[in-house]
């Protein structure tokens, strides 16, 4: 009688290992590419204008892709997830936020749609359609979102600290 | 009130707690480890450092349409900085002074930009790594009389803030030229581009 309600949590607990991995390695990725080039990552930052002052400029551009680098490492191995996936949810609610921002401000200095703006984010990919980013952030969210609720240990080396 | 909730609520509250303070432990972690691995790698970044000396205040919309004037226009005149074009470069670059560094160029892109190709015996400034070009190139600029400045070209502003940081490090501002058009503008003339180190006699022949 148990057996689909079985099946069922079986089910989310792979998810949480696919969602864990999925966000994991893409903060990896995307971090690491970051990390190699500082200097562009910088430059990039400094186009969104979210901060003023060039030593929090230069600590930003200096520590964030570790942070990303750090948090993929411990999503794909599965130490602290939750606290891990509040933390991505922080980073991506900000990436998001900052990313809309600065599309609506080009979409209004070229004249052309929000979706055809396509510029270099400073996400680690080159340069991308605002739309394909904002959607792709989105899912990435929803992931964030279903690791910090998850209760799943499966293939997690220290689920807690 | 329904006391049988009170355990599921503490056990609730305490997950809730427990899991901001992971977050906050991994953020705190993660955050040592980025300043202490931009510490120790080669590419890391000066946390002290101003790299975009005396930007433009004005929003990029109000600079942009300012007269149709390109932003790197407006972003020189705002630094008072001088701007040569292409023609003007290339007069300065087969002046016999350039052979005699009375006249040099300054690269300010990153090394493997250099690499790739720069005009012919210029000098690499990289201004985001001033511990390892601004001593050397510093000396060069007290003995010469006219220092171009150049970068990719286009939107590029890494030459203006080389050049500032130039000025800032004591080269007197009448020296220096900022060339807008920049290493681009100087292939599509089919300019001569040299490959690899400074001097390296490797000339790429343009088409």
């Amino acid at each position: 009688m148990n057996a689909p309600k079985t099946s069922t949590a079986s089910a989310a607990e792979w998810f949480s290992v696919l969602a864990r991995w999925l966000l994991g390695g893409t903060f990896l990725y995307l971090g690491a590419h970051k990390a190699l080039h500082p200097v562009d990552f910088l430059k990039l930052l400094r186009e969104y204008d979210l901060v003023h002052h060039y030593w929090y400029l230069n600590a930003i551009a200096a520590a964030l892709p570790w942070l990303e680098i750090f948090c993929g490492l411990l999503l794909l191995a599965g130490i602290a997830v939750r606290g891990t996936a509040l933390v991505a949810f922080g980073l991506l609610t900000t990436f998001t936020a900052a990313i809309f921002h600065r599309a609506l401000s080009l979409a209004a200095l070229k004249s052309i749609a929000f979706c055809a703006v396509k510029f270099d984010c400073g996400c680690g990919n080159g340069e991308v359609f605002a739309c394909h980013k904002l959607t792709e952030n989105s899912c990435l969210l929803l992931l964030a979102v279903w690791l910090v609720l998850s209760q799943s240990h499966k293939l997690c080396l220290r689920p807690q600290l | 009130m329904n006391t049988g909730d009170l355990p599921a609520r503490t056990s609730r509250w305490r997950g809730t707690r427990q899991v901001v303070g992971e977050a906050l432990l991994v953020l705190l972690a993660g955050s040592a480890l980025g300043f202490l691995a931009n510490c120790l790698s080669p590419r890391g970044l000066g946390l002290a450092h101003d790299f975009f000396p005396n930007e433009p205040k004005l929003p990029v919309v109000a600079i942009t349409n300012a007269a149709s004037e390109p932003p790197v226009i407006a972003g020189l005149k705002q630094n008072g900085l001088q701007w040569v074009d292409a023609a003007q470069a290339r007069q300065l670059f087969n002046e016999p002074k350039y052979l005699q560094q009375q006249f040099i160029f300054l690269d300010a892109r990153d090394d493997s930009h250099y690499q790739a190709g720069h005009i012919p015996g210029a000098f690499q400034f990289d201004h985001y790594h001033p511990e390892i070009y601004l001593a050397g190139v510093l000396s060069v600029c007290q003995n010469a009389e006219k220092i171009v400045v150049y970068c990719t070209g286009g939107e590029c502003e890494d030459s203006q803030f080389a050049a500032v940081a130039l000025r800032d490090a004591g080269v007197p501002n009448q020296k220096l030229f900022v060339f807008t058009g920049g290493i681009t503008e100087w292939n599509s003339r089919h300019f001569p581009v040299e490959t690899g180190a400074q001097n390296s006699g490797q000339l790429q022949t343009q088409p």
